[in-house]
């Protein structure tokens, strides 16, 4: 059944009592007014009248005026809680206000004034010494030159400063006109923005400020006598007063909080010496493995099974590349040290994939446990790396091993959250379906929950295998080896070649290990 | 229809910390719903819910979204714990039971079929079929063997190497049918099989399972929101509001002497063509002999098929059970039986 807007509905249809066409239908004005009204708060009847109007016509000109807004300006925006405007315009005006002050009571051009009064002060010290020249019977045309350059110049830097001074007036009327013409904005759109607040109150109207709060407003004007004398202060006046341009700080606190925090980290170290020389070891094993199957293997074996790896993994064209990749490293000597790079973005991974991958499925299913990881994981990707490279050497020392522990912090986070995401993307259904078939609980880990969750795990440790790439330059600077090394020492004697050519060796390596991991886990996606 | 396999004896479920509390009060104030909301925080799901599932019926649990009757069947494999009350699946007490038996009871008792099938994207067909059995250690070749055959009884063989995306959805649903019959189950748990399926399918489908049931002897516990269905498919119907089991009856009582008004209201665009049965109406023979020439009917014909068979003939219809000839109808009798309860 269709109905146009013009048809009557039939007497004895089911809009029986409706007596007007669609088109007459007319919004409930009681209802609707009670509603302003105890949204409004005082001056209820002028803002229902004006939202009448507003939701009357359509079209952006505003067809009413707030006069209450045209005077306040800001305060009337704070008294009514719409903070959006009161900031808006509180910083506009204060930029009028900044011109007014400027034009009325600014030492405008006073700057080239006092360059003015220094040109004229050395063209007269020349002038002295060109008279007392001419007087001994020399040559004094050079000071001479010299007094005269200057003097004209003296006489620019004054007419400038008049100049600047006659803009006085313009800067003042700009100022004026730029606040009566914020003023009447705010008259015009007060009651638009209002209505919007109105619309939105009507929603939620415990988080939406309604009617006239006599603490907002004292809030507003506070804020608004704070800001503005400051602000008109610090940019009118010349030689303000330091603690305004610059905050009052006590070097002691600094100081003291330094040192204090170093201690804190040395009697960490000195006390926790046995766990953390441990936790190196472990590394350093992990490393060592690698390290040896990459570096003590001949190289033709390990580069045979890169590229056949390569070919495997992600098609011949990749196969080709690293074989071009390979020759570069191979040709420029940088094989050894390349390897070394792999190994240690090797055993960072390693290590990150064995301890994240547990951490993720237990976050995935522990809300409780998540919500503590949660700030934690935040703060490891957050934290600048060169942050926590200093509390990395104080606890672990310098060198490799302690490279892989900054790499593990910064290489982590995305392994824990992709897997934790992974687990909680698992649909219940299917869970609830294997356990009403008998299910354990390892079963339904290794049977539906880890099979469904495996593609968010593989993009979680192909971004780790990315981060961990990206650190491999960072951690030189702790004594971490590889070809992060031969950048830091091209980089302290600003060798451009031998740090373009390790550069790229770097970038190969990546492209590589990227290039193989990618297709790896594509086709595994495929499957 | 003796043997009870499925029984549950006052079960409650009420979600929330003052569970106790809340049952206590129900059974002594008969606390309402939206009381107990107010009053303990707590939402009844379940409300003093008893019912006996027999050996081979089909059991139909009715009820509109949010009557509790989703969760009130999966206190019968124990995917919920009941707050109070007993179930009894195959005289064992599910409640008392180890983890350990009770994953032996899911895996070799219990096929359940979801709303939402429910199937593992990654395996293929055959191994969803196979899960079940792969979870009891059962060896590879002897579950393959089973599932083809399970595939074959939902007609899917041929189907087995497939991946669930790649079938629609009526099939997946028998695919997931063939999983809850892999084990051979006595019982099965539906859980609005058929809702998410076009009505066409649906049909099919519910022909389908009846049959497969019926053939195999599996004592079945149906859950739908939709009469019609129920009333396809179930021997007894228990009507759910709130719950609270309104009802429970055969199809022809719930829609003959409805309980109450709600079950009245459900009832009444129901027509009476598909289930009122031929016996119920039949006028008995007493001993008289049939007329020989005269058309022979099923006890369990519906007075569709009969009215059908009707318009062929002048004579009166035979009806016949288990192959004897146990009584007759004429039009009179038919066309009462249409209006209802005048005969």
């Amino acid at each position: 059944m269709t109905m146009t807007l013009d048809e009557t509905p039939k007497s004895g249809g089911p809009q029986e009592g409706a007596t007007g066409a669609v088109r007459d239908i007319e919004v409930d004005r009681e209802t609707l007014d009670a509603s302003i009204a105890e949204f409004a708060g005082p001056n209820a009847d002028y803002y229902a009248k004006a939202f009448h109007t507003i939701h009357d016509t359509t079209g952006w000109f505003p067809r009413t005026f707030n006069r209450a807004a045209a005077l306040a300006g800001p305060f009337w925006a704070a008294a009514r809680g719409a903070w959006g405007i009161f900031w808006a315009f509180l910083i506009l005006e204060i930029i009028a206000f900044v011109q007014i002050g400027r034009g009325t009571w600014g030492e405008l051009g006073a700057d080239q004034l006092v360059q003015a009064d220094r040109q004229a002060a050395r063209a007269a010290d020349f002038q002295t010494r060109a008279d007392e020249a001419i007087a001994a019977g020399e040559d004094g045309t050079r000071f001479q030159t010299l007094a005269d350059n200057l003097g004209r110049a003296a006489e620019r830097s004054r007419e400038a400063a008049e100049a600047a001074a006659a803009d006085a007036q313009l800067i003042l009327l700009t100022g004026l006109a730029m606040l009566l013409v914020l003023r009447l904005a705010q008259g015009f759109y007060a009651n638009i923005v209002y209505e919007a607040q109105y619309s939105r109150w009507r929603v939620t109207p415990d988080a939406v400020p309604s009617g006239l709060s006599k603490r907002n407003l004292f809030l507003g004007a506070a804020l608004g006598l704070v800001v503005i004398p400051l602000t008109v202060y610090r940019f009118t006046v010349e030689g303000v007063a330091d603690w305004i341009t610059e905050f009052p700080a006590d070097p002691d606190i600094y100081s003291t909080s330094a040192r204090w925090l170093e201690g804190v980290i040395d009697d960490a170290a000195r006390s926790g010496a046995g766990a953390f020389d441990g936790i190196v070891l472990l590394v350093r094993r992990v490393l060592d493995a690698i390290s040896l199957a990459l570096i003590g293997t001949p190289w033709l074996v390990v580069m045979s099974v890169i590229i056949v790896v390569g070919w495997r993994a992600a098609g011949p064209r990749v196969a080709i590349f690293t074989a071009a990749a390979l020759a570069y490293i191979a040709f420029l000597g940088y094989w050894e040290i390349a390897m070394e790079t792999v190994a240690l973005v090797g055993a960072a991974v390693v290590l990150c994939v064995i301890i994240g991958i547990p951490l993720g499925i237990w976050f995935g299913k522990s809300k409780r446990a998540y919500s503590f990881a949660e700030p934690v994981l935040d703060l490891m990707q957050t934290l600048p790396a060169f942050v926590y490279l200093i509390p990395i050497i104080a606890f672990f020392g310098t060198g490799n091993p302690p490279g892989i522990l900054a790499t593990i912090i910064f290489g982590m986070p995305p392994v824990i959250r992709l897997t934790a995401l992974g687990m909680r993307g698992v649909p219940d259904t299917i869970k609830e379906a294997a356990t009403a078939f008998g299910a354990t609980r390892w079963q339904l880990l290794k049977d539906v929950e880890l099979p469904l969750a495996l593609p968010s795990i593989m993009t979680g440790v192909n971004q780790t295998i990315l981060m961990c790439l990206s650190m491999v330059v960072i951690i030189s600077l702790i004594g971490g080896g590889g070809l992060g090394q031969v950048i830091l020492e091209a980089l302290q004697f600003a060798a451009k070649g031998p740090g373009l050519l390790g550069g790229f060796a770097i970038l190969f390596v990546a492209m590589v290990i990227d290039r193989i991991v990618q297709g790896a886990f594509r086709r595994a996606d495929q499957r | 229809m003796t043997e009870c396999v499925v029984e549950l004896d006052g079960v409650w479920k009420v979600f929330g910390a003052a569970a106790d509390d809340t049952i206590a009060a129900a059974k002594s104030e008969g606390l309402t719903k939206a009381e107990a909301l107010a009053k303990f925080q707590t939402v009844i799901g379940v409300r003093d819910a008893s019912f006996e599932v027999a050996r081979g019926e089909i059991f139909c649990i009715m009820g509109l979204s949010g009557s509790g009757k989703s969760t009130l069947v999966r206190h019968v494999n124990r995917l919920i714990e009941p707050s109070a009350g007993t179930i009894r699946v195959l005289g064992e007490d599910v409640g008392a039971m180890s983890p350990k038996v009770l994953r032996e009871m899911r895996a070799k008792h219990i096929g359940m079929v979801f709303q939402h099938m429910a199937l593992m994207p990654h395996r293929s067909v055959l191994d969803n079929v196979a899960y079940p059995l792969e979870i009891r250690d059962i060896p590879k070749s002897k579950r393959w063997a089973i599932s083809e055959y399970t595939l074959g009884l939902v007609d899917l063989a041929g189907y087995e190497d497939r991946l669930p995306k790649e079938l629609s959805g009526g099939m997946q649903q028998r695919v997931g049918i063939a999983r809850a019959l892999a084990s051979d189950p006595e019982i099965l748990l539906m859980d609005e099989p058929f809702s998410a399926l076009d009505p066409l399918i649906r049909l099919q489908l519910q022909d389908q399972f009846k049959t497969l049931v019926r053939d195999l002897n599996k004592s079945t516990l149906f859950i739908t929101h939709d009469l019609d269905e129920a009333i396809r498919i179930g021997h007894r119907i228990a009507i759910m509001k709130d719950g609270v089991i309104v009802q429970i009856g055969t199809p022809e009582e719930i829609v003959t002497s409805p309980a109450d008004d709600y079950v009245r209201e459900f009832v009444q665009g129901i027509s009476r063509l598909k289930l009122v049965k031929a016996h119920t109406i039949m006028t008995p023979l007493n001993g008289s002999p049939p007329p020989g020439d005269a058309i022979r009917v099923d006890g369990e014909a519906d007075l569709d098929a009969l009215i059908d068979v009707s318009v062929g003939t002048t004579h009166p219809l035979v009806v016949q059970e288990a192959g004897q000839d146990v009584g007759t109808i004429d039009k009179t009798v038919l066309l009462r039986g249409i209006q209802g309860g005048k005969a």
